[in-house]
């Protein structure tokens, strides 16, 4: 499938007729089929569907959208329900959980992968507000367009004071060490993500790791790319990535952001390096921790892709008992901020958090998270938020009251 | 078309290709003023209304057929309205379900005893249409056992409330005409949406029972076995509190179970009266809750190679052909692989209970039933087993789709339904009293 610049580039033409684009067949596949109709449409998944909670509407939940691939025969020449349909795959936070309930087991957050780069393959004008980001990661390999070498700038002077040594621990060609460490484009160009590097980097110096950080050697994992279903953008990404930290001789490659370890654990095929979310790697190294001095009560809202998706559940509890943090189970519905739904329909990310707010009374308490992607929904709703290795650091150092 | 109007069609029956053309418009009212907007538009427009609940019924009823209609979903009518704990019911609007009733009565330690296993999705609105019920029918009887009355509006506007006693309304004539008709509960159950939208649902709620209940296993040499088991305990009024039936699994799904058998619950003080109508061996909880897992799974679960399909979902097995149902099984089966379908899983509620067309509760085996979806059917073949089925069920004494989910082919409750709409209107749904089992639409939504 051309894309529509290069369709227009060598054809030396500025407009191509809508209707010649957008006759595109969304055919399916025999094997994808198959899997699509083990659904049995039994209903089960919709009360789990955060996007099917806030509009109430069918087409949102899983079923509706199974169920649409299912007849795609019967409507695909429909060009108007084609571009409702493609538009539709992205209004979804890819969290999983319909995937998880599914009794007939069928591979949701598979089909919803395959779908949307089918969708984006056969329609790219429709995902024009896309090639901001696609341009950034092309170009200056972060999502937010900005100077690559930047990556270690933003945080590097404020961490310099509590680690006067830090700049010693920026990776460049030659430096090798045992473990390390991806932050991510959040961590590194968001100043609401600052107290978390200082956190995370401080319980590393304190736990006398061997580290260093990618800095401006460090490219975006490709995890935005992979949920648009650009899996070759997201490969190029993940080649430099892997040839840094296979330079640097690292054994493990430790991140707070369980978005960049889905594209670390299972995509970047590292040869030897293990990837690990922050919270594995601390709660594995020390089996006592000193005890938190906050006394109140928490709510721990798991991460869908680091609880659901990676299956990492039990270190970050176990963090937390460790530190002897009062904490309460929260539900696991997504923030509302996966799937790059932010970005590709954030009135309805709103409405999701906005939800979560009002029924779980996040407005009355602190929420403890491991994720820098959900902690910008938090903050961007005026929830309290903190990450679990902000409350470890604390103790480390006898505070946190 | 929109997408919001194509995926109305989703549920989970085999009639769910629909000509979405037809679907002129898809509402989610909130409250009953709403409704009777939706219902005023498609009166306007000449088209019929299809009340829409989970979609988790298996008779296609909600699909609403292929006629040029509006289908007017419950999913944003959940609000809980008034609990009386001391009086023993809630009034609810149609679109909750019971395990979100129950969310709100468990602290208070009251229940709404209505437990089908898609009581997650199932609404109490589609429950009533089509007298639904779960596992517990035996000791708390159907979804129309537990309504105590319903309000609903009907095709030209006008609104009714129905309870056991019969009918009232604003308009004093026509409850005068519905209660000439003696038009009751038993009316609106299994009514399968034909006579008008439930907007509200008053239900009997009881006080959470905990009682020590001990697990136990059957198993049977065949299904006479069975059969005739499930007839004695019917005849003692056998006091267990959850019975169901694996009849037969496909190796792929039935772990190490060996079918028939039945899983059972009651309280260890009755243990020696139910020794009395079978034999069984005790399991522990865990163990227990193990089989339950297997059984509550088998419409959900695939065979490794291929796709189940619900074909032909539900058998009632009573009286005769309970104490008779290995030839009957034999019949089914034979009739299945003829047609070319790979028998999957049959498995149900037993004892149990339902209600015939003329409202005679029957007591027996509500066998569900589901198969390997064979590659080389049309839809049209699909339906010609089906319609035999129908009618190797009535050769057989056997209900078809006892849980009220065939409303094709119940020629008594067609008829008083019929009777009811030439009063009250029929702009509901009116694709189930197409003729022969509505099989020219049924079998083009295969």
């Amino acid at each position: 499938m051309m894309d529509i610049k290069t369709v227009r580039k060598e054809h030396s033409i500025n407009y191509i007729p809508l209707l010649l684009l957008t006759r595109i067949p969304l055919r399916i596949s025999a094997r994808l089929m198959s899997e699509i109709d083990r659904c049995v449409r039994c209903g089960s998944c919709l009360q789990f569907c955060p996007l099917f909670n806030v509009t109430g509407e069918e087409q949102f939940s899983p079923r509706g959208k199974l169920y649409l691939l299912q007849v795609m025969d019967l409507i695909e020449n429909d060009e108007e329900l084609g571009r409702d349909f493609r538009r539709l795959l992205f209004q979804c936070t890819m969290c999983g959980r319909c995937k998880d309930v599914c009794s007939s087991d069928v591979d949701l957050l598979k089909i919803w992968h395959e779908q949307r780069a089918k969708a984006v393959g056969a329609a790219p004008f429709e995902f024009e507000y896309l090639d901001s980001l696609r341009d950034s990661l092309a170009n200056v390999y972060n999502i937010y367009g900005l100077d690559p070498d930047d990556r270690a700038i933003y945080w590097l002077d404020e961490v310099e004071d509590e680690i006067p040594n830090i700049h010693d621990r920026v990776y460049t060609n030659g430096k090798t060490a045992e473990i390390m460490v991806f932050l991510g484009c959040l961590m590194s160009f968001r100043s609401s993500q600052l107290d978390v590097v200082k956190s995370f980097l401080k319980a590393l110096e304190i736990v006398d790791a061997d580290y260093l950080v990618m800095g401006a050697e460090e490219f975006c994992c490709g995890h935005p790319l992979h949920l648009t279903g650009d899996e070759s953008g997201a490969d190029n990404l993940r080649k430099h990535n892997r040839s840094v930290i296979e330079a640097a001789g690292a054994k493990k490659v430790i991140t707070g952001c369980p978005g960049c370890l889905i594209q670390l654990r299972k995509y970047h095929n590292f040869e030897s390096a293990v990837a690990m979310h922050h919270t594995e790697f601390f709660d594995h190294l020390l089996e006592v921790m000193p005890a938190t001095k906050r006394t109140e009560t928490f709510a721990y809202h798991d991460p869908c892709e680091l609880g659901r998706i990676l299956d990492v559940k039990e270190e970050p509890r176990s963090v937390l008992n460790k530190l002897g943090v009062k904490y309460r189970e929260m539900d696991l519905s997504c923030c509302g901020g996966g799937g790059l739904l932010r970005m590709t329909d954030p009135n309805l990310s709103d409405k999701i958090i906005q939800l979560k707010r009002a029924t779980e009374r996040l407005s009355e308490t602190t929420v403890v998270t491991a994720c820098p992607s959900c902690r910008e929904v938090f903050l961007s709703n005026e929830i309290q938020t903190v990450d679990i290795v902000e409350l470890m650091a604390e103790a480390f150092e006898g505070g946190g009251g | 078309m929109k997408l919001r109007d194509v995926v109305a069609g989703a549920n989970a029956s085999m009639y769910h290709r629909l000509d979405f053309q037809k679907i002129r418009g898809v509402y989610y009212p909130r409250s009953e003023a709403e409704v009777v907007e939706a219902i005023e538009q498609a009166r306007a427009k000449g088209y019929e209304i299809t009340p829409k609940g989970g979609g988790s019924g298996l008779s296609g009823a909600c699909t609403g057929g292929n006629r040029d209609r509006f289908i007017v979903s419950t999913l944003q009518m959940k609000e809980l309205l008034t609990i009386s704990k001391d009086q023993g019911y809630v009034d609810v609007q149609p679109g909750a379900t019971p395990d979100e009733i129950n969310e709100v009565l468990e602290p208070m330690g009251m229940k709404l005893y209505v437990s089908p296993s898609s009581r997650d999705i199932a609404t109490l609105g589609g429950l009533l249409a089509t007298d639904g019920g779960g596992n517990d029918t035996w000791a708390n009887g159907t979804m129309r056992d537990n309504t105590v009355r319903v309000k609903m509006v009907l095709y030209d506007g006008r609104r009714l409330i129905v309870d056991w006693e019969g009918v009232r309304s604003d308009d004093a004539e026509l409850a005068l005409e519905l209660n000439k008709k003696d038009m009751t509960i038993h009316d609106v159950a299994s009514a399968h949406g034909t006579l008008g939208f439930v907007t509200e649902l008053r239900v009997t709620i009881r006080p959470l029972v905990e009682e020590h209940l001990m697990g136990a296993i059957a198993v049977y040499e065949d299904f006479d076995a069975l059969g005739s088991a499930l007839d004695r305990m019917i005849k003692s009024e056998t006091p267990i509190r959850y019975g169901e039936a694996i009849v037969e699994a496909h190796k792929d799904v039935r772990d190490d179970l060996t079918p028939p058998i039945l899983i059972l619950e009651f309280p260890e003080k009755e243990k020696a009266s139910i020794a009395e109508t079978t034999d069984f061996e005790e399991v522990d909880s865990g163990e227990l809750e193990r089989l339950k897992d297997i059984r509550i799974k088998l419409p959900k679960r695939n065979p490794n190679e291929g796709v189940q399909a619900a074909l032909f979902e539900g058998y009632g097995f009573f009286e005769d052909s309970l104490r008779g149902m290995q030839s009957r099984m034999e019949a089914i089966n034979g009739l299945l692989i003829e047609d070319g379908f790979e028998p999957f899983a049959k498995y149900g509620h037993g004892p149990s209970k339902w209600y015939l067309g003329d409202n005679t509760p029957a007591f027996g085996l509500i066998m569900h039933s589901r198969e390997i979806r064979p590659t080389d059917k049309t839809g049209k073949e699909l339906f010609e087993t089906v319609l035999k089925i129908v009618d190797l069920c009535d050769d057989m004494g056997i209900t078809p789709k006892p849980e009220h989910k065939w409303p094709f082919s119940d020629k008594a409750k067609k008829t008083r339904i019929e009777e009811l709409r030439t009063i009250i209107g029929e702009g509901f749904n009116a694709f189930i009293f197409e003729p022969e089992c509505a099989s020219e639409t049924l079998s083009s939504m295969v």
